[in-house]
């Protein structure tokens, strides 16, 4: 493999601190020739193939207020029907759309986009790079976002919309009890939505891990990365299962495989774990950005450093890990027994312990500074009230027999808005305030900003204070009247009143950020004099967001580190050779490795997403069979999209430092594609993981096994089995004597040749076993999993034969040669993957024949 | 190990530890092992106190292999270790003092509704 570092000072591998800087240039020059590379094209095409991370960044955080302003107004409709015991503003089914919208719209469209929005603009410039690690992923991540919403919109206008609660409950939600397409466009929107968050976890997470300036070592990093690392960890581990319970439920749905359905050896607790093994770690996917910020703006607003930095570390990593053992604090009434509900409870107390570790190291930093009252302040001292509150409660939530009583109240509603409005929109709010002249490059215009801060204040606490009251005289979620309450009725109604000058406040805020963008004086270059390198840069950012990068000496920003950076004096600096260029880093030591050749404006994220959206309508509509051609086009443009990064010449070492040359990704195997890859696997390991529990938890819990026999040939089963899991184990084998021909510049051709074969000999066995022996899935939950079992297997062969296929074709075009490996690197990941868990999968297949 | 693997080492025996005794709890409730002896407590009981002390033991070890100083290098795997021992010996100290599959409703019908 060639050097990292060639003609260095020492003429060996070099630390961070031997780097020299390069001579300033002019920066106007600099500027232009950057601006050439990086700038989106012009005019409407400019709208569609644009991939840069801050024009995405700005578009993500744009749509999500648009949802927020939708999910707000839902949120007014919700609050006029209760002002009154009898309202008669809504009928019960419109009731139960709105509501269910309200909640879907606050978590799926606002929230996690309006995270991943803020991290993508947010990230690079932090970190000291020039865009994420996958922009045309990025893209593909708003397509999917915006489509997404907007067919769960449109199923609102058109009266259609889910109605069964934002957590989607079984049996509620299955095909018995809620018929038509509402569910449905619950379950595919959001899941269509869901491709976004994964993508965006994805790369956050190799951006973090491999593009830090140099010199910025993980232990010194910036604590907005530290929590934006774990935030996407956990998207990556959290979602999974969120995704795997839509496309069970979706299958019983649509054909019937009972997963859910008691009748047939189903349950509907398993929608339950499934969801809130998603949905409590989700609180946290939310808080931890948002703390991040905190920790950013908390030490420039009191002119002092973090107090704690290692303890905050320290309790990032703790949440990270105890948010996944709560899950089961929001099925405490259904019937489990006392030991498990012991050990959720004694989870959920334990989980205040970290949280506290940052509100009070937060408080410190106060302490130990001078505060300055400016607007970002007041929104963190809003946090501080509303969040804390809502902390408590929900430590009074965690305890068996107060969760019982306030179970499914009003005291909940009070409880996830307190924790969600305080743990996430005030710190939003913060972020904006503090942000927003870095974003516009204008300052704002005063006294605005203070009052819809105090408007929204004592409109929230007004609405949802007097909500725990209502919740404790026993007022359920969810319904639309109350005639036989008149106790409710007055706190009703002060709840509704307040709503609407929270409403006033929002959009007083809302003014506020369009009045500043668009009429706000010139901001100075950094007006908090903060000293991150988010500020060491023009503002508003250019499209390359460095003209050389920050290394070791310049990693403190601010305004003094600009004009330098700006000059060239950093590393890599221009782009001279008219590519988008940007450097990869070690993922703990931050030692410069590798030059990534990022791709530039194209439309073909959008395409991509317009199939993905064919398949989700096909789904819609009924027409599975149209769904093939839809399928087939997004593999088709999977693949043009692979081909639009291949290269087939050798690409000359980029000297990014006086005397330091790198050499471009092409001629590396730890290239970011390949932790990309790993990325992805652990979210796909996560689902299969939750597939797995599933069938542990249905085969244990369930009523309605022993399911009936299985009438298939039980030794065809297995030497099925034994032919998937072989051809994919040669497939693996096939990869690795690749790679050693690879890179002892031999013939690669022949072992992608056998791996391809391999793995559509696998296919075949798998396609076999699900015709000959497998039984029909709709008989039973068992014959279900089963079938579910072997499609996952059979998905994963089809890829890795994909993969194959690629490298194929590469190596016939002379890609993969002397030290181009190609896909070849990626691929022998998802091989190896796909053959242990076919090996698991068969595994179970056959355990479950012989049980029988 | 690489420093993020020893950071993360500790609250990982955590949620091993916590997965396999919530699993066992499962099957074990399912399979009857509470009414299966194994000297003085049931299999039940055996298996869970066995598991839960083994993923003691094993935060216990990574504790003390740990050095002791050298900044937040040392400082977060040490914190993780700590994390995962403690949040071992929290959340999963019932397996010593609940009964393992009793229901609310089999207390209620129990204790609460007259035969």
């Amino acid at each position: 493999m060639t050097d990292a570092y060639i003609g260095t000072a020492t003429g060996t591998r070099a630390t961070t601190d031997e780097i020299k800087s390069d001579a300033p240039q002019r920066a106007l020059g600099l500027h232009r020739e950057l601006d050439r590379t990086w700038a989106n094209d012009p005019g409407w095409r400019g709208q569609i193939s644009a991939v840069n991370h801050t024009t995405l960044g700005l578009r993500f955080m744009g749509t999500a207020l648009v949802f927020f302003a939708i999910g707000g107004i839902l949120a007014m409709l919700i609050r006029t029907q209760l002002a009154t015991p009898e309202g008669a503003f809504l009928d019960t089914e419109i009731y139960n759309q709105i509501f269910t919208m309200h909640g879907s719209i606050m978590m799926f469209l606002f929230a996690i986009p309006m995270l991943e929005g803020l991290a993508i603009y947010m990230l690079p410039k932090i970190l000291g790079t020039r865009d994420l690690a996958f922009p045309r992923l990025t893209a593909l991540g708003y397509w999917c976002y915006l489509f997404g919403g907007l067919i769960l919109l449109f199923a609102l206008l058109g009266g259609v919309a889910p109605r069964e609660g934002w957590f989607m409950y079984t049996p509620l939600s299955g095909a018995t009890y809620s018929p038509g397409i509402n569910a449905d466009v619950w379950l595919l929107g959001v899941t269509f939505v869901e491709i976004s968050a994964l993508a965006a976890a994805v790369e956050i997470t190799v951006t973090i891990l491999r593009q830090r300036a140099p010199g910025m070592k993980l232990t010194e990093m910036p604590l907005f990365a530290w929590y934006m690392l774990g935030t996407s960890v956990m998207m990556l581990v959290g979602f999974p299962p969120l995704i795997l319970a839509s496309v069970l439920l979706e299958i019983e749905r649509a054909f019937g495989w009972p997963f859910f359905e008691v009748a047939r050896g189903g349950d509907p607790l398993l929608w339950q774990h499934l969801f809130w093994l998603f949905g409590h770690p989700e609180v946290y996917i939310i808080f931890l950005p948002a703390a991040g910020a905190l920790s950013t703006i908390i030490p420039v607003m009191c002119r002092t450093t973090i107090l704690g930095y290692g303890a905050i570390v320290a309790a990032i990593v703790a949440l990270v890990f105890l948010s996944f053992g709560l899950w089961v604090h929001h099925m405490f009434t259904v019937g489990i027994p006392h030991m498990a509900l012991a050990f959720f409870s004694a989870a959920s107390v334990l989980v205040a312990v970290p949280t506290a570790v940052q509100v009070f190291a937060w408080i410190g930093t106060m302490w130990k500074g001078r505060p300055d009252m400016h607007l970002p302040m007041y929104h963190i001292m809003g946090f501080f009230l509303t969040f804390v509150m809502g902390g408590l409660t929900g430590v009074m939530l965690a305890i068996v027999p107060f969760n019982w009583q306030a179970h499914d109240t009003h005291f909940v509603v009070a409880h996830l808005h307190y924790v969600l409005i305080g743990g996430f929109v005030f710190p939003m709010m913060a972020a904006a305030a503090y942000w927003m002249p870095q974003i516009t490059g204008r300052a704002r215009i005063k006294g605005l900003g203070e009052a819809a801060f105090w408007t929204i204040l004592i409109g929230f606490h007004g609405t949802f204070f007097l909500m725990h009251l209502t919740g404790l005289l026993g007022m359920p979620r969810r319904i639309d009247v109350y005639p036989d309450n008149p106790e409710w009725i007055w706190l009703n109604l002060t709840s509704s009143i307040f709503g609407f000058v929270m409403t006033i406040g929002f959009a007083l805020f809302a003014l506020d950020l369009v009045l500043q963008a668009w009429l706000g004086p010139r901001s100075p270059r950094d007006p908090w004099r903060a000293p991150g390198l988010d500020w060491a840069m023009r503002l508003p950012p250019p499209s390359y967001n460095f003209a050389s990068l920050p290394g070791p000496g310049r990693l403190d920003g601010g305004a003094q580190a600009a004009q330098g950076l700006a000059r060239g004096e950093g590393l890599l600096p221009g782009a001279p050779r008219g590519r988008r260029e940007v450097l990869v880093t070690g993922v703990g030591s931050a030692r410069p490795e590798l030059i990534a050749i990022l791709p530039g404006n194209t439309a073909l994220p959008l395409g991509l997403a317009c199939a993905i959206g064919a398949f989700v309508l096909m789904m819609l509509s009924g027409l599975y069979w149209l769904t093939l051609p839809a399928l087939a086009l997004v593999a088709a443009l999977i693949w043009v999209w692979a081909r639009g990064m291949a290269q087939g010449h050798d690409a000359a070492p980029v000297e990014v430092a006086p005397g330091l040359s790198l050499p471009v990704h092409i001629h590396r195997h730890d290239t970011l594609g390949r932790t990309g890859t790993v990325c992805l696997l652990l979210a796909d390991g996560t689902l299969f993981a939750a597939l797995l529990f599933g069938v542990g938890f249905l085969s244990v819990v369930a009523p309605g096994w022993p399911p009936p026999e299985l009438t298939g040939d039980p030794k065809l089963g297995a030497g099925l089995i034994a032919g998937l899991v072989g051809g994919l184990g040669l497939g693996a084998i096939a990869v690795r004597l690749g790679l050693r021909a690879q890179g002892n510049g031999g013939a690669v051709l022949p072992a992608a040749a056998v791996a391809f074969i391999a793995n559509l000999a696998a296919l075949a066995c798998l396609i076999w076993l699900a015709v000959a022996v497998l039984d029909d899935p709709t008989r039973h939950a068992r014959d279900a999993l089963r079938g579910v079992l072997a499609g996952y297997a059979g998905l994963h062969a089809l890829i890795a034969a994909g993969m194959a296929g690629y490298a194929l074709d590469q190596a016939r075009r002379g890609e993969i040669a002397g030290t181009r490996a190609g896909c070849m690197p990626a691929w022998r990941l998802w091989q190896d993957f796909a053959a242990v868990t076919a090996l698991i999968a068969g595994a179970i297949l056959i355990a479950q024949g012989s049980g029988a | 190990m690489s420093f993020l693997a020893r950071s993360l080492a500790g609250p990982m025996i955590w949620a091993v530890t916590f997965s396999v005794v919530y699993a066992l709890h499962g099957a074990g409730c399912a399979l009857g092992w509470d009414g299966v002896s194994a000297g003085p407590v049931s299999l039940h009981r055996a298996a869970l106190v066995g598991s839960w002390i083994l993923g003691l033991i094993a935060g216990l070890a990574l504790l003390l292999r740990l050095p002791a100083s050298g900044g937040l290098h040392a400082g977060l795997p040490r914190a993780g270790a700590w994390t995962g021992l403690v949040a071992t010996l929290f959340t999963l100290f019932p397996v010593l003092v609940t009964s393992s599959c009793d229901t609310a409703r089999a207390l209620a019908v129990n204790f609460f509704i007259p035969v």
